[in-house]
């Protein structure tokens, strides 16, 4: 059974006379221990789609209109404010993207750690503080600076504590937003490598959010490309990789820079996301798509499963045959 | 082998404050005024009501040693039972504008919406009212005496701190750490107290030592037009106006309970600047 399935979610910013569709009918499912791949521009709706599976999102301005968010068979959507808060940071908890903001500067990390043990446990103050040491040792931390502040870490270890507040009450579910996405590159390799292996050991299930295929590629067993707070393709890590089908992915597949190949400039994908007060008529892509026609502009393409479990919301999805065609 | 034990919490707001040099005076110095308010009757050397019309307008000596005042009356001892009525006053109505003004402040910023609206006009309607005139007309109501004169400054203070901590929370209210604590399951309550409030504090520990000086200023005036305070009792403000009809001729009258003030008011600074640090660990060194 899944996890985590989502249906059709809806999200809606509405600010000043203007609605933001940030989030537009999603489909997502996550089995106990996969680790799935959001990718996506900045702007495509994916921290807005986690956190909207946490019943985050700041309202108002923003809201959830429709859809359905099944944790293990219960409808997060038609939960009470205390029943989610019962479920936040025990059940399903999140990695945020910016380890310089995410910890409160006033509070030793072993304190800030603790916190979150004893808002879901029974627990007396000092088992907590000795669970909140346990962590930091597995997050690679020695214990001689639990006591410390945040700012006397350095970035990647900050990530490290977060990691570790994320994972103290032993969660089915992780939501990382962007987890590396504000280290050092020298740093990114490690902190994902961790998050990876604490991933496994503990049995986690994994919302890896990212705008780098490469990460996604190394961390995940499934994708999911967000364009326009759209999936337009979803499937396994080799039916992306390998059998890519959309051109928004191809697109993406395309402008990343290739160590064998000797060419003197990137390809990136011509024009800009579709402003997502005012999205485009027919499919959201079709402005920005090589292969646009006709009804590309006219009519949203259905979701199509070209293979078991590959889905394609395009109207002309590149085939096997032109793959193969390519060369 | 043996597992490395965390170093000693170093980060007690204490430890930190003692560092201050200068909030250690400030603190010394509101601990001896603190002294001599509370030992007044054992530290007056003369009783600070009974005049004495063989000894008026004396200046500083072994004697009186802040010399005596138009009724011959000792200004070193009214100054020390002064202390009392000042400090008490002006610590009781900081304690009220606080308690009310930062929990309306904060309340206000973190649940917004029409709450909010409702809370900050009504303030603003009270702010357009000058604060002195407040505090006069909530003064004559109540009448005279030290509660009475507390809770009017305090209420013509209110609008201030609950201003100074909206500001400061809609700013810390956005930051990730809160949304993190929200993402972990806390509370609402939990978030204000915890993870809001004490990243708030600085503009509003400001705000508190200069409400002190006001509060002290405050009562001088209204005891002065014969609200607040009544003659006899020894209050700063009161023998300062009482004395200003002396001022070009006589010197000691208004200097040392000016000095007095002044003091006082520098020392709540320095501890409330040595403290705000303190409370940041970011600047800790």
């Amino acid at each position: 059974m899944e996890l985590l399935q989502v249906k059709d979610l809806r999200v809606l910013y509405t600010t000043e006379g203007a609605v933001v569709r940030a989030v537009n009918g999603i489909d997502l499912s996550i089995r106990p221990g996969e680790a799935l791949g959001l990718v996506g521009e900045t702007g495509a709706g994916k921290t807005t789609t986690a956190l909207g599976l946490l019943r985050l999102v700041p309202d108002p301005p923003g809201r959830i209109v429709s859809g359905e968010i099944f944790y293990q068979g219960e409808d997060l959507v038609k939960k009470t404010e205390k029943q989610m808060r019962a479920i936040r940071g025990n059940q399903i908890s999140m990695i945020f993207q910016d380890p310089m903001t995410a910890l409160n500067p006033v509070i030793p990390v072993d304190d800030q750690i603790a916190e979150v043990i004893r808002l879901h446990r029974k627990c007396s103050r000092r088992e907590a503080e000795r669970e909140a040491l346990r962590m930091l040792e597995k997050v690679g931390i020695q214990a001689v600076r639990a006591h410390e502040y945040p700012h006397q870490f350095s970035g990647g270890m900050k990530q490290r504590v977060v990691i570790a507040i994320a994972l103290a009450c032993d969660p089915k579910l992780l939501i990382a937003d962007e987890p590396t996405t504000a280290l050092d590159v020298t740093i990114q390799a490690q902190v994902l490598v961790m998050i990876k292996e604490l991933q496994r050991e503990l049995g986690t299930s994994m919302l890896l959010i990212t705008h780098d295929l490469g990460v996604v590629a190394g961390t995940c067993d499934s994708v999911a490309v967000m364009y326009a707070g759209e999936i337009v393709e979803y499937g396994s890590l080799e039916d992306i990789f390998d059998h890519t089908a959309h051109p928004y992915t191809i697109g993406l597949m395309d402008s990343i820079p290739s160590l064998d190949q000797d060419v003197e400039r990137l390809k990136p994908i011509p024009g800009l996301m579709p402003d997502p007060t005012d999205l485009p008529e027919g499919c959201s892509f079709s402005p920005r798509c090589p292969r646009a026609c006709d009804i590309c502009r006219k009519q949203s393409p259905p979701n199509t499963e070209i293979a078991p479990g590959h889905f394609v919301r395009c109207h002309r999805p590149e085939t096997e045959k032109e793959v193969a065609s390519h060369g | 082998m043996e597992q490395m034990k965390p170093k000693k919490r170093r980060g007690t707001v204490w430890r930190r404050l003692k560092k201050s040099k200068t909030a250690m005076l400030g603190l010394g110095i509101i601990a001896v005024i603190v002294f001599m308010a509370v030992f007044a009757d054992l530290v007056a050397p003369y009783p600070y009501d009974i005049p004495d019309a063989t000894a008026i307008f004396q200046y500083p000596s072994w004697e009186h040693i802040m010399g005596t005042d138009d009724f011959g009356r000792d200004i070193f001892s009214r100054v020390i039972y002064g202390a009392r009525v000042s400090l008490v006053i002006a610590l009781m109505s900081v304690t009220i504008s606080i308690a009310c003004g930062v929990t309306l402040g904060v309340t206000a910023a973190y649940f917004g919406g029409s709450y909010e609206t409702v809370i900050m006009r009504l303030l603003d309607g009270f702010m357009a009212i000058p604060s002195l005139l407040l505090a006069i007309s909530i003064s004559s109501a109540l009448g005279n005496g030290q509660l009475q004169t507390a809770i009017a400054i305090a209420i013509s203070n209110i609008p201030t701190f609950a201003r100074v901590s909206r500001a400061s929370v809609i700013t810390v209210k956005e930051t990730e750490y809160v949304e993190a604590a929200r993402s972990i399951g806390a509370r609402n309550g939990r978030i204000i107290l915890k993870h809001i409030l004490p990243n708030a504090l600085s503009p509003i520990f400001v705000q508190a030592t200069l409400s002190i000086v006001n509060a002290i200023l405050t009562i001088a005036m209204l005891s002065f037009i014969g609200l607040g305070i009544e003659p006899p009792t020894p209050e700063w403000g009161s023998m300062l106006s009482l004395g200003r009809a002396y001022i070009r001729d006589f010197w000691p009258i208004v200097t040392f309970p000016g000095v007095m003030i002044m003091v006082t008011v520098i020392s709540f600074n320095m501890l409330g600047d040595g403290l705000r640090d303190a409370l940041d660990p970011r600047l800790k060194q």
